[in-house]
């Protein structure tokens, strides 16, 4: 048996070296790289000077810095609760035994094709005129005027999108989950009665819970990380009140001359996210456990 | 069975290993000198594609390539950062040349020859564009183009409107065209940038072309030098549609475009996009009147496009070989015609229909650069000026125009202040 | 709260709902094929002109969207940049799930499977330059590059669906094998891989998705070099002074066709899932 434990243990590192290799590379390199401009006044070409830890003080005390972060973690939290419900649910649709699974299949998925332009020029569309209109047909008084251009509610607007193009990813990792549920579970559970919630709660649900934690996880790193939806629905308005973290990175960072400063607000960032995401999944696999 | 294990390693290793020699081909020259444009406008791709194949075919000894991509800026700064410079790129003339000058990118083609030719108001506006005065010529301006208003001229042949020439003539225009049951102007204020325009061209009679150096060199505060602009831009807001922030550029593009407002404050630059939605639309333009004085009146115009040489071209002969190409008075009038833009080439051109209003303006030279040429683009000065007009605080705009300005223009102002401390303050 | 019910027949209460919900998809999907059909002169901005059908039916937009796009080429590029990647990650990265997934009780490993799953998180602005210069200097500005990034990307996602499916797939499996005196990599290849195979579907839906749709990182690496993907030759249609809704239209729906087969084909093997095969 050491034998094999060996051969087995080597196997795996001969695996692992070339790929994290690969993976420090093109990943971790870089990141030390681009880190490195954070502590510079470097506009992203030309020369630039050392300015120690000033952008990391400056980030701080910055008001727009402080609101964007307000309003990506705002948006992150609402729209992975929305999402994650709506695919869950759909994806147990999509997995019932319905006629047209295909052709259901393939539709819900359309959304996540679109491409932003697409996207944020429909719902640009639908906010703007759409919605306005019906709401004059039905006398709704809060909805006459866009959404979007409203600074207290455009976040909704930048909400929905992102819910939309969203839900068919989650859901296809949801059926992926579901698949591993094994036909037996469910014969087991209808003997004992169990059927409708309960079934859902008590059988299906803790067998797809490693599914959950993923969805959890990418959610709300995909929307902490928001910036496709916001450059083709608001580009940060109306009146800044939709800069996303991301989309000032870039915008200043990159299009703008702040690259030194950007670099330090995304060095900040991403230690933001990881912190937030590895604690989701230690929460996660400590559930695992106790199931 | 270590055998197996190795595989894996020899996947990646021959996966980087084949990767130089996949690499590569291409770049064959024939003997011929290459000359490789990147131009910022997207919108002009198809004009350079016709000026690339024109050049091409009566030139045997430079091959030129004119690229046209979009978010040029980030692909020239991409391409900056790894050393791998253009011989000539198309920018406008705006904070991101000032930027080039300073980081040294671009080299002095004082000594071409063709910078004779050009209109002086614009050489002018490009010397003013250096952060600190730099010796030497570093672009080429090529065309500009002009804010004001443009207006619905069927419409106002039937009325009988008259062209404004003073603040209070316009908002009496304005007056009589509401009367009328029709909307004076359209905004697309959901688009921030479209937010600059009427701040621009009001600017330009309101407040000093230099504001921001002064600003730089401490000598004024934009509290004082914008109070009168901000007042009166709030003024033109009741003129516009019920929520302009729901509108983006497009949407009021072909509102004007279909004749539901009489006047549209924008820059030329917007004549193809309405043309597109109502090609049969007769507009001209005038230059926007903010002030009492009819005398006082200044066109908006820069540099919209214009060449620069990099330090890094290895030819310069042939650059300029290609710069007298762009230059003939036939390729920049087909630019002019396809771009409704001005020239700033000196000579007898013939302007777009559209720029009627504002001829004796070009004619005469009276022109003022833009003011948001001098803002750098992350202040983003756009959107604190949406943020204004949809609350309406004059007064912490300014404030916070103020303080947003010494903190993203630190560095500039440190620069300048040394620069004055050298220098003294002669200027 | 809408629960299936295992028990034969099919459920006319979810038919209902899904249809009910097929409404917010095909609405936004109407109205992109009419725009794309239509003439900029046909784009209003009230309700019944955005919603009205075009005047005429014409294939001009389409046959204009591919002359400017140079649809043929930058689509061969698209395919080869997606369908290399879509093969190198389900290679690379189910292997390194597996080996990730199965060593969950050592530090090193776990330490491992975290520092390739934080790569998730890291902002890509922060990366650009860097990267632009490093691909530069290793003569990978071109798509050569940009599938070795691809494949770096997304590897920490994968990693982590890869990893979390193996958590129902029994160790039985493999000891069995190993008792026949097979290695540890054979058993991978000829057990473990095939076993897989919904979760390689879906890893290769949601890989080929992002990478036919990403702009960025095609921009800046290829940037300078006269080859085009699809997305970056759409970008030719807008720009901040004007953009053509309907050309730019007519080319989203072409270049949707190809990752829509794509998607079909894969959700297949979604559905012939694992609890069919080994899994009891």
């Amino acid at each position: 048996m050491t034998k094999h434990e060996n051969e087995r243990k080597r196997t795996f590192l001969l695996i692992t070296i070339p790929i994290l290799a690969l993976f420090i590379c093109f990943n971790t390199i870089p990141l030390i790289r681009g880190a490195m401009y954070s502590f510079t006044n470097s506009r992203g070409f030309g020369s630039h000077d050392w300015v120690g830890l000033r952008n990391y003080i400056d980030l701080f005390s910055d008001t727009r810095v402080g609101k964007s972060y307000l309003f990506t973690i705002k948006l992150a939290l609402v729209t992975t609760i929305v999402v994650n419900v709506l695919s869950l649910i759909l994806a147990l649709g999509l997995n019932s035994k319905i006629r047209a699974k295909g052709f259901f299949r393939g539709a819900y998925f359309l959304p996540n094709i679109l491409g932003a332009l697409v996207v944020g020029y429909i719902f640009n569309y639908f906010f703007t005129y759409i919605v306005p209109a019906l709401a004059d047909m039905t006398g709704m008084e809060g909805l006459r005027s866009s959404i979007l251009s409203s600074p207290s509610k455009a976040w909704i607007g930048v909400m929905i999108v992102c819910a939309w193009q969203a839900i068919a990813m989650n859901t296809i990792i949801y059926i992926s989950g579901l698949q591993t549920v094994p036909e037996d579970v469910y014969e087991a559970g209808g003997l004992d009665g169990a059927t409708g919630w309960k079934q859902f709660k008590h059988l299906t649900f803790p067998l797809i819970i490693p599914f959950f934690s993923i969805n959890m996880v990418l959610c709300v790193k995909n929307f902490l990380m928001v910036f496709d939806q916001i450059i083709a629905l608001t580009k940060g308005g109306p009146a800044q009140s939709t800069e996303s973290i991301s989309y000032l990175i870039y915008n200043n960072g990159m299009s703008g001359g702040q690259f030194g400063f950007q670099s330090a607000n995304a060095v900040v960032f991403f230690i933001v996210i990881v912190v937030i995401s590895v604690a989701q999944m230690k929460f996660s696999s400590s559930k695992e456990e106790q199931l | 069975m270590k055998r197996k294990g190795f595989r894996s390693l020899a996947l990646t290793a021959c996966m980087t290993a084949m990767v130089p020699f996949v690499w590569g081909c291409g770049d064959s020259t024939d003997g011929k000198i290459e000359v490789e444009i990147v131009q910022y406008k997207p919108e002009a791709a198809n004009y350079f594609k016709t000026v690339e194949d024109a050049f091409n075919a009566t030139h045997d000894d430079i091959h030129l390539t004119i690229s046209s991509p979009n978010d040029a800026m980030a692909i020239l700064k991409t391409r900056f950062i790894r050393e791998d410079y253009p011989d000539i790129i198309g920018i406008g003339g705006d904070i991101n040349y000032s930027y080039f000058v300073d980081a040294d990118i671009l080299a002095d083609i004082s000594g071409y020859e063709g910078m004779k030719d050009v209109n002086e108001g614009y050489l002018e506006i490009a010397e003013a564009l250096e952060l600190v005065p730099v010796d030497g010529t570093y672009i080429l301006p090529y065309a500009a183009n002009a804010a004001g208003v443009l207006y619905n001229r069927e419409m106002f042949e039937q009325h009988g409107w008259q062209i404004p020439e003073t603040w209070d003539e316009l908002t009496a225009l304005c007056d009589e065209i509401a009367a009328e049951g029709i909307l004076p102007f359209y905004f697309g204020f959901k688009d921030t940038w479209t937010c600059l325009a009427p701040w621009n061209a009001m600017a330009v009679e309101l407040a000093p072309s230099d504001t921001t150096k002064q600003v730089n060199k401490g000598l004024t505060t934009f509290t004082d030098e914008y109070g009168e602009l901000a007042e009166k831009y709030m003024a033109l807001l009741p003129y516009g549609p019920d929520d302009p922030f729901a509108y983006n550029y497009n949407d009021a593009c072909t509102a004007f475009a279909r004749g539901e407002s009489a006047m549209y404050p924008i820059g030329s630059y917007a004549a193809p996009q309405i043309l597109s939605g109502n090609p049969d639309l007769k507009m001209d333009s005038f230059v926007m009147p903010a002030s009492d004085g009819k005398e006082d009146r200044t066109l908006n115009s820069g540099i919209d496009l214009g060449f620069c040489v990099t330090k890094d071209c290895k030819n310069k002969e042939a650059a300029y070989e290609v710069l007298n190409f762009l230059y003939e008075d036939d390729t920049l009038q087909k630019y002019i015609d396809a771009q409704t833009s001005v020239p700033c080439k000196k000579g007898s051109f013939t302007l777009p229909v559209i720029l009627d209003g504002m001829t004796e303006f070009i004619a005469s030279g009276n022109m003022t650069d833009y003011q948001d040429h001098y803002y750098p683009s992350e202040m983003s000065v756009d959107a604190l000026l949406q943020t204004f007009l949809i609350e309406k605080d004059r007064d912490a705009f300014l404030k916070n125009f103020d303080t947003s300005w010494q903190r993203y223009n630190r560095d500039i102002i440190r620069m300048v202040q040394e620069y004055e401390a050298a220098h003294g303050s002669a200027q | 709260m809408k629960q299936t019910s295992t028990v034969g027949k099919s459920n006319k209460t979810v038919m209902v709902l899904l249809i009910l919900g097929l409404s917010t998809i095909i609405f936004p999907l109407y109205m992109t094929v009419v725009i794309a059909f239509k003439q900029p002169s046909e784009m209003t901005n009230s309700i019944s002109g955005i919603l009205s059908l075009p005047k005429v039916w014409s294939l001009q937009n389409f046959r204009e969207a591919m002359e400017v796009t140079d649809f043929w080429n930058s689509l061969k590029n698209s395919l080869l940049i997606s369908g290399l990647t879509v093969g190198l990650s389900i290679l690379i990265h189910s292997l390194m799930g597996y080996t990730l997934g199965r060593n969950k009780s050592s530090k090193f490993y776990n330490f491992v499977y975290l520092f390739i799953v934080s790569g998730m998180f890291v902002p890509f602005a922060i990366l650009m330059m860097p990267l632009a210069k490093q691909t530069a200097e290793m003569g990978l500005a071109n798509w050569v590059g940009v599938i070795l990034l691809y494949v770096v990307f997304y590897m920490p996602m994968n990693i982590m669906l890869y990893s979390g499916y193996l958590t129902n797939i029994p160790l039985a499996l493999e000891e069995a094998a190993r008792v026949d005196g097979a290695s540890t990599w054979l058993t991978y290849w000829k057990i473990i891989f095939p076993i897989m195979k919904p979760m390689h579907a879906t890893v290769a839906v949601i890989t080929a998705l992002a990478v036919w749709n990403d702009v960025m990182t095609p921009l800046i690496i290829m940037a300078g070099s006269s080859e085009n993907t699809l997305p970056l030759a759409q970008l030719n249609f807008q720009s901040q002074f004007g953009t053509n809704y309907n050309l730019a239209f007519a080319s989203y729906l072409l270049s949707l066709i190809p990752i829509l087969v794509f998607y079909v084909i894969c959700q297949k093997q979604i559905l012939n899932g694992v609890v069919n095969g080994a899994v009891k």
